[in-house]
């Protein structure tokens, strides 16, 4: 198979073997993430708090600002990332819904990054005295599981990811490549600022290999200006220029790894020839927005699982059931300097 | 149009390409392959470690093809047997200064140290010598270092430096004593690491990868009291391949 092959159903079928109780999908979680983002940007921009709003969901990302950039703070959203925020509602709608301990779950995610072995270990990243994920693992470390467990991936049959809460939107999908999280949270927040569905889905102007793409997006009559960002030289490039006030953006997307988390620090290794001969970000990239194209509900908020959640259990976005779960705040960390 | 081009003569092919492009690239588009080791794309292009030398007729010593550019005329060999016994040479010497436990190596079959070390066939220690024993820094929570079996090609750095521009590593010291450090070789929970992970990526070996902890997700799967969910982020389903 080649480089970049979308392989859900085999990856669901191997986690099965692996004998996981339940196979879920952290992109439910980012169609949370980004009913949480979209609202909070709405009302940043509704009630003229801080912006720009920076995302949040690059824990690389987080741990950089809280050494380098401590006053740029509150432009930092609250939402906790994705895995994080899915952690939360699995030990506390699902364990209430499914009747089980929560003192009993124990939440593993798989993940390409390894600075979320970081982030889970925060203090920030409890509710209620509990872990909202208790081991993090790589891409390559699922990988070297199934390979101890001796299963033969690519002559895997398809399986999909376990009810109730394995629905996710195009959207989410994209969460994986640079200005994926920024187009995701348009579409979101475009239909909530214009109060209708729009049919503007695709913002073409924030995909790409680009480190820096900037964008102006009309919503409503109103020009959002937007930058995504990738790799933490760019990242540094944007901050200075906030903290200058030479930036007029309203929102920016930030991704510690260069292309996004497509080339996460957790991602199985190509070696050098491989990437001189073949361009992994994009074939990887391409996939996930093949995901997307194909993808029959592609807003986060027309997900029927997030709708239902909220209605039964989170109430309303920014809700304050919604911030004990999903929300978290930072703090500033020493920088070493010599 | 025409005086951008360079034409050029590879193990007896002739190539025709851009100007500035360098004698690996020129191979490549003319379908051969030169061995690497320190040369990563767009991230480390410094002809450090010389293994990707060729002879170029009509001078003296050997050409660094990652960093050469091609001129008109030129006559590259990639395999005379001067190239081999001097890239066997190199080999030889990385690997007396490189840890020996490449069976309980996290890249075993995945290093490109390794596979370089097969193409050659590398049959024994040719410089066997004195070995400086480093202590591996697993303090981190993502990630661990093993400077024992690092080979200075200085790709991390590259990455950690020049991509990120975070700089928690770098190289210090020098001759027999260089080594990759962070400051005061602390370890790399108490720098400016941010934990991204691209020094792994960029690594050819095993002396850098994440702190792994399947372990326990095996011991939690056995366990009958325990309810174990996974979930798995949307990058994670098209990097399996």
């Amino acid at each position: 198979m080649p480089i970049g092959t979308n392989v859900t159903g085999k990856m669901v079928t191997a986690l099965k073997r692996l004998g996981f109780d339940k196979v879920f999908d952290t992109n439910t979680g980012a169609d949370f993430t980004i009913m949480e983002e979209a609202n909070e940007f709405v009302e940043r921009v509704k009630s003229k708090g801080t912006l720009p709003m920076i995302t949040s969901c690059s824990p690389g990302w987080v741990k950089y600002i809280e050494m380098n950039y401590p006053e740029l703070l509150p432009h930092l959203s609250t939402c906790k990332s994705p895995h994080q925020m899915f952690g939360a509602l699995i030990k506390s709608y699902y364990a209430e819904k499914e009747g089980i301990d929560p003192n009993k779950i124990y939440v593993v995610s798989v993940m390409p990054c390894i600075a979320k072995k970081f982030e889970r270990q925060r203090d920030e990243m409890k509710v209620n005295g509990l872990n909202d994920v208790d081991n993090v693992i790589t891409t390559r470390e699922l990988s070297r599981m199934i390979k101890q467990a001796n299963i033969e991936f690519e002559g895997l049959e398809d399986s999909q990811f376990d009810n109730p809460m394995g629905e996710a939107t195009g959207a989410a999908a994209i969460f994986g490549t640079t200005g994926g999280v920024m187009e995701a949270a348009l579409r979101t927040a475009g239909d909530w600022l214009t109060g209708e569905s729009l049919e503007k889905i695709d913002f073409e102007a924030v995909r790409g290999e680009e480190g820096i793409k900037k964008a102006t997006v009309n919503i409503a009559g109103n020009d959002i200006k937007v930058v995504a960002a990738s790799g933490l030289a760019n990242a540094q490039k944007i901050m200075e220029e906030i903290k200058f006030g030479k930036a007029d953006y309203q929102f920016v997307e930030i991704m510690a790894c260069p292309g996004g988390c497509v080339m996460g620090g957790g991602q199985p290794i190509k070696n050098s020839k491989v990437r001189r001969d073949v361009d992994v970000r994009k074939l990887r990239a391409d996939s996930l927005y093949s995901i997307d194209e194909k993808s029959v509900i592609r807003k986060s908020h027309e997900n029927p699982v997030v709708k239902k959640i909220y209605e039964e259990y989170l109430e309303k976005p920014g809700g304050h059931k919604a911030h004990e779960l999903l929300h978290t705040h930072y703090v500033e960390r020493p920088k070493y300097t010599d | 149009m025409e005086e951008n081009l360079v034409t050029l003569t590879i193990d007896d092919i002739k190539v025709t390409t851009k100007k500035g492009t360098t004698i690996l690239e020129a191979a490549k588009e003319a379908g051969i392959d030169i061995p690497t080791l320190c040369f990563l794309k767009d991230i480390n292009e410094v002809g450090d470690c010389r293994m990707c030398i060729v002879e170029v007729e009509g001078r003296r010593g050997f050409a660094t093809s990652c960093i050469q550019k091609v001129e008109e005329g030129m006559v590259v060999h990639t395999h005379t047997p001067n190239v081999l016994e001097a890239r066997h040479v190199i080999l030889d010497l990385i690997i007396s200064n490189h840890a020996k436990d490449c069976l309980t190596c996290t890249r075993l079959g995945n290093c490109e140290l390794q596979a370089l070390a097969a193409k050659f066939n590398v049959l024994n220690i040719e410089f066997p010598g004195e070995r400086i024993e480093h202590q591996v820094d697993d303090l981190s929570p993502s990630i661990v270092r093993d400077f024992n079996k690092c080979i200075l090609c200085r790709r991390c750095v590259a990455a950690c430096k020049n991509v990120q521009k975070i700089g928690a590593i770098d190289c210090i010291n020098r001759g027999f004593e260089s080594c990759i450090s962070t400051t005061e070789n602390k370890s790399l929970n108490d720098v400016n690491c941010t934990n991204c992970g691209q020094c792994i990526e960029a690594c050819p070996t095993g002396a850098l990868h994440e702190k792994e902890t399947i372990n326990d997700v095996w011991a939690k799967l056995k366990n009958p009291d325990t309810y174990v969910v996974v979930q798995t982020a949307p990058a994670v389903r098209v990097a399996l391949r």
